[in-house]
């Protein structure tokens, strides 16, 4: 901590608290109003605050700490805009003004996090300049083997197929998002503020010919202190421990909710085993994660799987109505399965203790579709567990499975090829379902052995990625109906998975015809997910209190990570509401009924069955009050928090341990600093005019009588 | 409210205006009271009387006080290591001790283990 800035604080904070001990007063209100008036314009000519700041935070687990953090106070450094090699020697060896606040270009921190980190005591904190497109080698802050613990193939499975033996599934991993940092990380976005920071570098800070920078230096302080420490368990104890004066608590669990829907409904008030009940599970991933905490678009790790599973089961609306297959097909949308399987393992485990609406006897076979937005060829692959497969009736289900999806295929410009016999699924939502029981299953997935996904949870993982662009000066509303090459192609793995589905649900044949995805369903899909949540479409298709929680999105592609199970983030509730728009049918009921689940007022049977939802509508074209009407679907949510925390077991190696500290605020701003010797003398000469000044009034107090005899006078005279 | 204006109370705390035998039955209140677990009343005793017990020119009562301060300081003393020595084995190893040193924490510091 500079002591520049302290005596500045100081002085700022000074007049406020004096003031709180003053009884209200015209004068004192005066100097009050004015002292603020000071303080606030000093402030601001002091500091320049950053506005768009997004920190890397600290999350905890059974045994570890990743992420970063600052001191309580915030990290000061002076400035330095990291450009090459040698300027990593000033950084870190050579430059005569440590802690070194670095900034650079996110490339040049993949390749020298590594440095930095070692260095950290002369590294005050780092800014990665996020890039405005996407670099052209290959990044993923994730680690070679996602979920490498948590997924079924353990010791115990099969050894051979443990820890990614056979096949790592993310090769460009390089780990930095389970790293631990004891530094703040922030990331800011290529504009304004990097510019000002760049100029405050370039005048201040800049080395011109070798020469040592003269102060005033320019500096930057980071906050970001996290609460949490050490583990999952030492942060869920201190939780609980509320014997203090201001119980505190320091970390919550990860988590979300699935949202599942049926195709036909399935009473979600008795829980548990469902007779004569046989259900196809087709499940995708909701969530994604990147290094920051605020950005995670996972564009093909998470979006294109389950858009293509929304749209499929859209395609499937009519076809189930009009001729319902024998199995129930149930649409899963996991959420927080980056963090070792939140969701998938919450599912099975409520199926196995009777909570959930149907249990692990009902489950006929899994669908699942993975990543496939980056279909080179117009190649799927469809990959299943080699282990469950050495029993026959599984193999046998698994190779029907398969034949479906491949005569599913015909007709579509898709092809379709199995991995290698002996490949282990890739990482998974299905594989919680195996851990529990050899369930027939199928993984769609646009690659072969490693992702083709080559910013696997990364911010790159963007619509950039999947080639989702628009002709030039196009109004938003034009971009949401523009039908993308993208779209298309995930219109066709949709139909494909929408036919194959049927099939698996033993639809008949004549129906197959008619099954066709939407391909301006997908596009708008995309479009909302990747591009632009707070759009029109969206705003028709959810109630109108989820506005405000559009609102926050703006018009920033939406955030995927899973969060903290305190709120609902926004793609469960959007998924939740778009599943219900497109699986469900319109009813003519009022708003009162609707939003009380039930069709009349005497209705109490069809809450078990179905959710009602009012939802905002649009506004015809000369009005702008909104119609709203009331939608009828199976859509649910279920919890998906892990069993761990419901057990309070937290060091378990079963299920997902994951928790996210709580902080106090994160920001960040730039300032001027003085040199040591200029800050030391100016306290200095502050403390001598202070004891100079106790030493005066000393002086004159004691020696009064003889400085003020005259003034005197006049008071003895009234004697 | 208009009132007249109050004299302050005189605060008579000061040993000189005692009597003796008083100065002696506080200094003894003192120190019986510091044996409840206050060990400040034995520091307060200590600072008050050390005058009294060693500094003033000998009384009857003295003698007493002299013994009273001394063990004062005796308790003082010892409280003062005991508690040293448990802060410092605490600070030091409350991280090490995990969930004991949390349960002994009153208040947990945020961010440090």
């Amino acid at each position: 901590m500079n002591v520049f800035l302290l005596v500045r604080d100081k002085g700022c904070n000074f007049p406020f608290r004096f003031s709180e001990y003053l009884k209200p007063h015209k004068f004192v209100a005066e100097i009050q109003i004015f002292s603020l008036y000071y303080v606030v314009l000093v402030k601001a000519k002091i500091y320049v605050h950053l506005n768009y700041t997004v920190p890397c935070v600290r999350l905890l687990n059974a045994t570890h700490q990743i992420g970063c953090q600052s001191s309580l106070s915030g990290n000061v450094g002076v400035l330095h805009v990291l450009e090459s090699e040698d300027n990593l020697d000033w950084v870190l060896k050579s430059g005569p003004n440590p802690p070194y606040l670095v900034i650079l270009e996110s490339p040049l921190f993949t390749r020298y996090s590594e440095h930095l980190k070692n260095g950290s005591r002369r590294v005050a904190g780092v800014v990665v300049v996020a890039p405005n497109a996407n670099p052209l080698e290959a990044f993923s802050p994730h680690t070679t083997c996602p979920n490498e613990n948590s997924g079924v193939y353990s010791e115990d499975y099969d050894p051979a197929l443990a820890h990614c033996n056979v096949t790592v599934w993310n090769p460009f991993g390089n780990g930095l998002a389970y790293e631990e940092f004891d530094f703040p990380i922030f990331s800011l976005k290529d504009d304004n503020d990097t510019h000002v920071i760049r100029q405050c570098y370039m005048e201040h800070n800049r080395a011109v010919n070798g020469s040592t920078p003269q102060y005033p230096l320019c500096a930057m302080q980071l906050y970001s202190h996290m609460s949490a420490v050490t583990n999952t368990a030492t942060c869920m104890r201190r939780n609980d421990i509320d014997f203090s004066i201001s119980p505190e608590m320091v970390c919550d669990p990860l988590g979300d909710y699935n949202v599942w829907a049926s195709t036909r409904p399935i009473n979600n008030t008795a829980k548990g085993h469902k007779m004569w009940e046989s259900v196809v599970i087709a499940a995708a991933r909701l969530d994604s994660r990147s290094f920051f905490f605020d950005i995670a678009p996972g564009a093909d790790s998470g979006v294109s799987g389950f858009v293509t599973l929304l749209a499929a089961a859209h395609a499937l609306r009519n076809a189930t109505q009009e001729a319902p297959p024998n199995r129930t097909i149930l649409y899963a949308f996991f959420q927080g399965e980056t963090f070792d399987y939140i969701g998938s393992s919450r599912m099975v485990y409520d199926m196995q203790n009777n909570q959930f609406a149907v249990d692990l006897d009902n489950v006929h076979s899994v669908l699942e579709i993975g990543q496939v937005g980056l279909h080179t060829e117009s190649k799927l692959w469809l990959h299943s567990d080699p282990v469950s497969r050495k029993n026959s009736s599984v193999l046998f289900q698994v190779r029907k499975l398969i034949e479906n999806l491949q005569s599913a295929a015909g007709g579509l410009n898709i092809s379709m090829d199995e991995p290698s016999v002996s490949q282990p699924l890739p990482p998974s939502s299905f594989q919680r379902f195996l851990r529990a029981r050899p369930i027939p299953g199928v993984v769609l997935e646009d690659h072969q052995s490693a992702f083709s996904n080559r910013f696997y949870e990364s911010m790159y993982d963007n619509a950039e990625y999947l080639n989702i662009s628009y002709p030039p000066n196009m109004t938003p509303e034009e971009q949401l109906e523009f039908v993308t090459d993208t779209a298309k192609a995930l219109t066709e793995v949709a139909t494909m998975v929408a036919k194959a589905l049927y099939m698996q649900a033993g639809g008949s044949e004549p129906q197959l015809s008619s099954i066709k995805a939407d391909a301006q369903i997908v596009t708008r899909l995309l479009y909302g997910f990747l591009v632009r949540s707070n759009n029109s479409w969206f705003q028709q298709l959810i109630p109108s209190d989820l506005m405000s929680h559009l609102g926050k999105l703006g018009y920033k592609p939406t955030n995927f990570y899973v969060g903290v199970t305190q709120q609902s983030s926004e793609p469960t509730l959007l998924v939740q509401h778009l599943l219900a728009n497109l699986t469900g049918s319109t009813v003519n009921i009022t708003q009162e009924n609707c939003q009380n689940q039930r069709e009349d007022e005497n209705d109490k049977e069809n809450k078990h069955m179905y959710y009602y939802m009012w939802v905002q509508g649009a506004a015809p074209p000369n009005s702008t009050q909104r119609e709203g009407f009331c939608i009828r679907s199976t859509v649910r949510l279920s919890k998906a928090l892990s069993p761990a925390f419901d057990m309070r077991e937290y060091t378990s190696k079963d299920y997902s341990t994951w928790t996210e500290s709580r902080w106090k605020s994160i920001k960040g701003r730039i300032f001027l600093v003085a040199s040591h010797d200029l800050e030391m003398l100016t306290l200095g000469v502050g403390i001598a005019v202070l004891l100079t000044s106790l030493l005066l009034t000393y002086v004159i107090s004691s020696k009064a009588d003889m400085l003020f005899s005259s003034g005197r006078e006049p008071t003895n005279a009234t004697y | 409210m208009l009132q007249g204006k109050q004299e302050p109370r005189q605060i008579t705390m000061n040993l000189e205006r005692l009597p003796n035998e008083e100065k002696l039955s506080l200094c003894r209140k003192y120190y019986l009271g510091g044996f409840a677990f206050l060990p400040f009343l034995w520091l307060v005793n200590v600072v008050w009387f050390f005058r009294e017990a060693f500094v003033k020119p000998a009384y009857t009562e003295q003698l007493q006080i002299k013994t009273y301060v001394k063990r004062s300081a005796l308790g003082l003393l010892l409280w003062v290591a005991v508690l040293t020595t448990w802060i410092t084995i605490f600070q030091h190893f409350r991280a090490e001790w995990g969930e004991v040193g949390d349960y002994l924490s009153f208040t947990i510091p945020l961010g440090i283990p």
